[in-house]
């Protein structure tokens, strides 16, 4: 999840050392938005090989949520 | 002619005809990202900026028109080709920012071109897949002989239907007209996959405005949206691009039976510089070979082909022959890969109107 993790860090412009599966998406901290979903997209895809959906990343709360459909999309 | 069907869309050649020209045409008011800063926020304005990748645009006037940039551009590539205007058999314009919901702006521009009577003109209503349309289209009316001598005028003024406080479109678009000069060529074959898929409606749309109000429709995102204004979708337009632009490229390469190395050039429509990098790199294309000019004017929408024909390609395409491929993408969904042979070419540039 190194790489994934680094990614998010860059996305969301916030400090690599306060990126885990808890962080919390709409904090405030980052900004959880439409340029940040598109990147997301990119970013599981280069990762993975998965291809997220748009409508479900924007309703992730955590980045554990997203690891979820990872996950999910990964096993199929 | 073979023409087949795959998952990707329909597989269509089409021989015996070739582009003899191709003119841009950009209006006079250059639009740099300072622009923006009074409205978002200089900060806001590098988010946005960072990711869709245009430093500059062009945007017409008030009283200009889509029609106006393409009768510019028409005229100029008629004079320097020195065709007659009454050898023209047919013109097609592509575009989504009509003069009028009626009559066609065809008609207006076959009159504007002084076309003679006995001209085919009508419109398209396509967006970014428009120009590989419009040129299978065109070349498909050579080869059965309706028309010895084709223009299509391709272009968009998405600046008159981006809502300004969007900053998800504000920035991203540029005013382009376009005509190329589409004439018989023996010996010479296109190969097009088109394909559309209709699902994608909602996700790219001007919700009001004609005759039917999408914006009645209980969909969230569309709240507190200007009704009249261009609503994207961002998420789900790279969803689609992911699924259909990869597939597209492979398949448009596979049928034309031309091995990857030996294309000088692949020309992407210019959605979105972040989404381009990231297509170009899945579709395992070489960077070097895929100019990229959303820098200099933004999305132009269907003018986006031509306007690299016009410009990074400018100076090759009036020396040599060019093996080319050329793929557009986006509303509708809509979407088409054209493999061809370009040049050289009598006439190729950019004009200001």
């Amino acid at each position: 999840m190194s790489e994934f993790y680094e990614g998010m860090a860059e996305i969301l412009e916030i400090d690599l050392i306060k990126i885990s599966s808890d962080f919390e998406l709409h904090s405030g901290e980052a900004a959880w938005d439409s340029l940040a979903i598109v990147s997301t997209i990119a970013l599981a895809d280069d990762c993975f090989g998965v291809m997220l959906e748009g409508k479900a990343l924007a309703g992730c709360r955590s980045i554990a949520d997203i690891e979820k459909l990872i996950i999910i999309l990964k096993k199929v | 002619m073979i023409n087949q069907s795959s998952a990707v869309g329909r597989n269509v050649q089409v021989t015996g005809a070739g582009i003899a020209g191709v003119v841009s045409c950009l209006p006079e008011r250059r639009i740099s990202n300072a622009h923006f800063e009074a409205q978002f926020g200089e900060a806001a304005v590098k988010d946005v900026v960072k990711m869709i990748g245009v430093e500059n645009r062009y945007w017409t006037d008030e009283n200009t028109s889509t029609r106006d940039l393409c009768a510019k551009a028409g005229q100029h590539l008629l004079s320097n080709l020195n065709w007659l205007p009454e050898t023209v058999d047919a013109l097609i314009f592509v575009s989504q920012t009509p003069d009028f919901r009626l009559p066609a702006t065809a008609c207006a521009l076959q009159a504007d071109l002084g076309l003679s009577s006995a001209c085919i003109a009508f419109d398209i209503n396509l967006g970014c897949s428009g120009y590989p349309y419009a040129l299978w289209l065109g070349m498909t009316m050579v080869q059965t002989g309706a028309a010895q001598r084709v223009l299509l005028a391709v272009g968009d003024t998405i600046s008159k239907i981006v809502d300004p406080t969007d900053r998800s479109t504000a920035l991203l678009f540029g005013d382009a007209g376009t005509v190329t000069a589409i004439e018989s060529a023996t010996g010479q074959t296109a190969v097009f996959v088109l394909g559309t898929d209709g699902s994608g409606v909602s996700n790219l749309i001007v919700p009001k405005g004609a005759f039917k109000d999408y914006s009645q429709v209980n969909d969230p995102r569309l709240s507190g949206k200007a009704a009249d204004c261009l609503f994207m979708d961002g998420g789900e337009i790279f969803n689609f691009t992911l699924r259909a632009v990869p597939a597209l490229v492979s398949e448009t390469i596979k049928r034309s039976g031309v091995s990857l190395e030996k294309y000088d050039a692949f020309l992407f429509h210019q959605a979105n510089l972040f989404m381009l990098k990231h297509l170009i790199k899945k579709s395992k294309l070489p960077f070097e070979k895929t100019p990229i000019n959303i820098d200099q004017f933004g999305n132009t929408s269907c003018a986006s082909i031509p306007l690299l024909l016009t410009s990074s390609l400018k100076e090759r395409l009036r020396e040599e022959s060019m093996k080319l491929a050329m793929f557009g993408f986006g509303v509708g969904y809509s979407w088409a890969g054209v493999s061809l042979n370009v040049g050289p070419l009598k006439c190729v540039e950019i004009i200001k109107c």
